[in-house]
C-alpha cells in the first residue's frame, strides 16, 4: 500500500476557484493530483486557449503547489485545456492510482471529519484514505451509518467494528474513531445534514455515480448544503491499468 | 494505438519576429501532451465527428444543388454527385491516414506544411480559410433562399428579393452568436444531423417507392443524358461542394477522441452517407418533376418535390430541414475556417493576434471576424454558383496536395510517421486521388477558375513577403 494516499484535487483554475482555506491542511499527509483545467468553448481549439492562457495558468498552479506542500503534501500537477471538465475530471481520476476527489470548499482547521460508510464493498478504499490522511494528526473521525432496512442491530455494529478494527490495523489511534448510526430514512440527504457539525465529509462514490459526482445532482444535494470540502472516494478501477 | 511521439521541428520567425509555436510531443487516445504537464483534451466523440461531416456538407448536397444541377445535366446529375463522391473518398483515405499521424488542428493545412514545407503550408492553409470563406457564403445565400421560401409560403410580399439581404442578415447573426454564445454547439450540431438524417430518411423512402410506382402515380423518367455526358462533368465540379465536410473533420482531428480509430471512420462514413443520399435525392427529385421542370425551380426545388409528393405538410418539412440544414454548414464553416486562422496563426503565417482568444467569452473574436467579415462580402454578390466553385477550387487543390504530401511523406519514411490507418493500393489511390482533384478543377467556369487561381497566387506571395524564414517541415 502506498504510503500517502493520493488525492485528485481539480480547480478550474482561470475562473477564479482555487485551492479553499483548510484544505492544505486536510490533505497535509497526501499526495496531491493537482489537476489545473480550463474549460474553453467549443468554438475556440485548445490549443489556443493554451497559447494565450498557459502562463497565467501556471503562475495560479505554482501558488496552490507550494500551498500544499508549505502544509507537507506531495504535489503532482496538470494544466488541462478541455471543452468538457466533467470528462477531464473523470480520465485523470480513473488513472488507477488515485483514491479520492476532492470537492474543493473551504473549511477551518480541520479537526472532526465525517466518514459515510454504508457497506463493505468499496470500504476498503475509505479506510486506506481516512487512515492515510488522519492517521498521523490530531483529526478526530466519526463512523456514520444510515440503517438500511432489513438491518439488525447486530448488523450493523459487527460492520462498524470491523471498519474501525481495520482504521487501528492501519496505525489510527482508536479513541480517535467515534461511531454514528441513524435510523433509515434517505441517505444522502441524512449524510448532509448529519456532515453540517464536521469540518469535512469522506464518502464513497458507490450509490450515485462520480462520473455526475462532482457537479452533478448528488454534488449540489451534499456539496451545497454541506459547504466543506468532500472527499468522494473512488470505485477500484475496472479496466486493467495502461503502462 | 499506444502513445504516440511527434517529431515535427519547427523553426524560423515571420517578418514581425514571430516563431511558430512548440510542437507537442506526444498524443494519447485521450489528450494531446505538451512537455509533460500541459494537457489538451480531446473530447469529440464518433458521432461528434460524423456530425461535423455530414452537417457541413448535407446542406448544400441536397438543399441548394438539386435544380441547379438538373436543369445543367438532367437526369445524369445523379451521376455528376456519384463522381463527386469518388473523388472526395479517393481523398478522404489519403487524409485519413495523415490525420492518424498527425492528429491536430488544421487538418489539410497541417499535412500539407509538414509534409512538403512553409511555402505550400501557406498555400493550402490560406486557400483552406478563403475556401471556407466562400463556402459559407454559399450556404448563406442557400439560406437566403430558404428563408425567402419561408416567406413566400406565409403569403408575407416584398417589393424586392429578400434573398441577399436575409443572407447577409444571418451571416451577421451567425458570427455574432459563434463570438458571443456560450451555449454547447457541438451537442447541438450532433440534434441537428440527427434530425436532419430522419426527415431526409422518411422523404427519401417515400420518393423512392413513389418513384417506381408503388404508389400508383407515374414517375416522369427522361432521357438519362438529356443534356449529353460532358455536362456531367462540369456539374461534378459545380456540386463538389457538398463534398467539402469531411476535411473539416481533420480541422479539428486535435480534439477528435482515440484519433486512430475515429478520424478515418468519421470521414470516409461521412462521404459515404452523404454520397448515398445525394444519389437518391437526384433520382427522386428527377423522377418527380423531369430534370428542366425541377431547374426553374432553381435553389429551393426540393421543396416542390416535397409538395408534390405529401402536400403542404411536406413542403413545410422539406423548408425547415432546408433551413437546419443550410444554418449549420454555415455554421460549421465558419467554425472550420476560425480553426485554420488559428493554425496559420500558430505557425506564424499570420499575425499571432489572430487567434487571440476573447477574455469575457473566451472565444477567438479575430479569427472569427476573420472569417464572418469576408464572408458578408461575398454574400453581397449573391452569386451561388461561383461562390461554390470557387469554395470547391479552393479545396480541390488542397486535397490534391494532400495526397502529393502522403506520397512525399511514405518516400523519406521518417520516424515519426507512424499512422495507425494505412491506405490501400498505395501509391495507386493516392496518385489518382491527386489527378482527379486537380482534373476536376478544369470542368469549372473560367470565372471560378481565375478567381481561385488568383488567390493561390495572393497566398503565395504573401508567404514570400510575411513567412519566407519560417521552416514547418517534418524532420526526416
Amino acid at each position: 500500500m502506498p504510503d500517502r494516499p493520493s488525492i485528485l484535487v481539480p480547480v478550474r483554475v482561470l475562473d477564479g476557484e482555487s485551492i479553499p482555506e483548510g484544505v492544505p491542511e486536510l490533505l497535509a499527509t497526501a499526495h496531491v493530483v493537482l489537476l489545473g483545467y480550463h474549460v474553453v468553448p467549443d468554438q475556440t481549439a485548445t490549443g489556443q486557449a493554451k497559447m494565450q492562457f498557459e502562463d497565467r495558468a501556471n503562475n495560479r498552479l505554482d501558488r496552490f503547489e507550494s500551498g500544499l506542500e508549505d502544509a507537507g503534501a506531495t504535489v503532482e500537477r496538470r494544466l488541462v485545456f478541455t471543452h468538457d471538465g466533467q470528462k477531464t475530471i473523470d480520465r485523470i481520476s480513473d488513472r488507477g492510482d488515485i483514491l479520492a476527489v476532492l470537492v474543493p470548499n473551504g473549511t477551518g482547521p480541520p479537526a472532526d471529519v465525517l466518514v459515510a460508510v454504508r457497506g463493505t464493498a468499496g470500504v476498503g478504499r475509505i479506510v486506506d484514505v481516512v487512515a492515510g490522511l488522519f492517521r498521523s494528526t490530531d483529526v478526530a473521525v466519526t463512523l456514520y451509518h444510515v440503517r438500511e432496512t432489513n438491518e439488525t442491530d447486530d448488523d450493523i455494529t459487527t460492520f462498524l467494528d470491523g471498519v474501525r478494527a481495520r482504521l487501528t490495523g492501519l496505525g489510527m489511534d482508536p479513541s480517535a474513531i467515534d461511531t454514528r448510526i441513524d435510523p433509515e430514512q434517505k441517505r444522502l440527504a441524512a449524510i448532509a445534514t448529519a456532515a453540517e457539525e464536521y469540518d469535512a465529509l469522506v464518502m464513497g462514490e458507490s450509490d450515485p455515480s462520480l462520473t455526475t459526482f462532482v457537479f452533478g445532482m448528488p454534488a449540489n444535494q451534499i456539496a451545497d448544503r454541506f459547504l466543506g470540502p468532500v472527499l468522494v472516494v473512488q470505485r477500484e478501477a475496472s479496466q486493467s491499468e495502461s503502462s | 494505438m499506444g502513445d504516440q511521439r511527434f517529431g515535427v521541428e519547427t523553426g524560423g520567425e515571420n517578418v514581425v519576429g514571430e516563431a511558430p509555436a512548440e510542437e507537442p510531443e506526444i498524443f494519447t487516445e485521450e489528450a494531446t501532451v505538451h512537455d509533460d504537464e500541459t494537457e489538451l483534451e480531446r473530447t469529440i466523440g464518433l458521432a461528434g465527428g460524423l456530425a461535423i461531416g455530414i452537417g457541413t456538407m448535407i446542406g448544400a448536397g441536397i438543399f441548394v444543388f438539386p435544380g441547379l444541377a438538373a436543369s445543367i445535366a438532367g437526369p445524369a446529375a445523379a451521376l455528376s454527385f456519384a463522381i463527386g463522391g469518388v473523388v472526395a473518398l479517393l481523398v478522404a483515405l489519403p487524409t485519413s491516414e495523415l490525420a492518424t499521424a498527425m492528429p491536430r488542428s488544421g487538418g489539410g493545412y497541417y499535412f500539407v506544411s509538414r509534409g512538403m514545407g512553409a511555402g505550400y503550408g501557406a498555400i493550402v492553409g490560406l486557400g483552406l480559410w478563403l475556401g471556407l470563406v466562400f463556402a459559407s457564403a454559399f450556404y448563406l445565400v442557400g439560406l437566403g433562399h430558404y428563408a425567402s421560401a419561408v416567406l413566400a409560403e406565409v403569403g408575407v410580399v416584398l417589393g424586392f428579393d429578400p434573398v441577399t439581404g436575409v443572407a447577409l442578415l444571418l451571416g451577421v447573426v451567425l458570427t455574432a452568436l459563434s463570438i458571443g454564445g456560450t451555449e454547447n454547439t457541438a451537442k447541438l450540431q450532433n440534434g441537428v444531423v440527427g434530425i436532419l438524417l430522419t426527415v431526409l430518411t422518411v422523404f427519401l423512402t417515400y420518393g423512392v417507392l413513389d418513384a417506381l410506382g408503388v404508389f400508383g402515380s407515374q414517375g416522369t423518367p427522361g432521357v438519362f443524358f438529356s443534356q449529353g455526358t460532358f455536362p456531367v462533368l462540369t456539374t461534378a465540379a459545380l456540386v463538389f461542394t457538398s463534398y467539402l465536410g469531411f476535411a473539416q473533420v481533420a480541422t479539428v482531428a486535435g480534439e477528435i477522441q482515440e484519433p486512430g480509430r475515429n478520424l478515418p471512420r468519421a470521414m470516409i462514413g461521412s462521404v459515404l452517407v452523404v454520397t448515398v443520399f445525394y444519389v437518391v435525392t437526384i433520382f427522386v427529385a428527377t423522377s418527380a418533376f423531369g430534370a428542366a421542370r425541377l431547374g426553374q425551380f432553381g435553389e429551393t426545388a426540393m421543396v416542390e418535390v416535397a409538395r408534390n409528393f405529401l402536400g403542404l405538410p411536406g413542403a413545410v418539412a422539406i423548408l425547415v430541414a432546408g433551413l437546419l440544414a443550410t444554418f449549420s454548414s454555415a455554421n460549421a464553416s465558419i467554425l472550420s475556417a476560425s480553426r485554420a486562422v488559428y493554425a496559420l496563426s500558430r505557425d506564424a503565417l499570420l499575425p499571432r493576434r489572430a487567434s487571440e482568444v476573447n477574455l469575457r467569452f473566451g472565444t477567438p473574436h479575430v479569427a472569427l471576424l476573420a472569417a464572418g467579415g469576408p464572408i458578408l462580402v461575398l454574400v453581397a454578390t449573391g452569386r451561388v454558383e461561383l461562390l461554390a466553385e470557387v469554395a470547391s477550387f479552393l479545396h480541390l487543390v488542397m486535397y490534391g496536395l494532400i495526397c502529393v504530401a502522403l506520397l512525399v511523406i511514405r518516400r523519406r519514411n521518417p520516424d515519426w510517421y507512424t499512422p495507425s490507418y494505412r491506405i490501400p493500393a498505395y501509391p495507386f489511390l493516392p496518385v489518382l486521388g491527386a489527378g482527379a482533384s486537380f482534373g476536376l478543377v478544369a470542368f469549372m467556369q473560367p470565372a471560378s477558375i481565375v478567381v481561385g487561381t488568383g488567390i493561390l497566387v495572393l497566398s503565395y506571395l504573401w508567404y514570400r513577403y510575411y513567412a519566407s524564414e519560417v521552416s514547418l517541415r517534418g524532420a526526416i
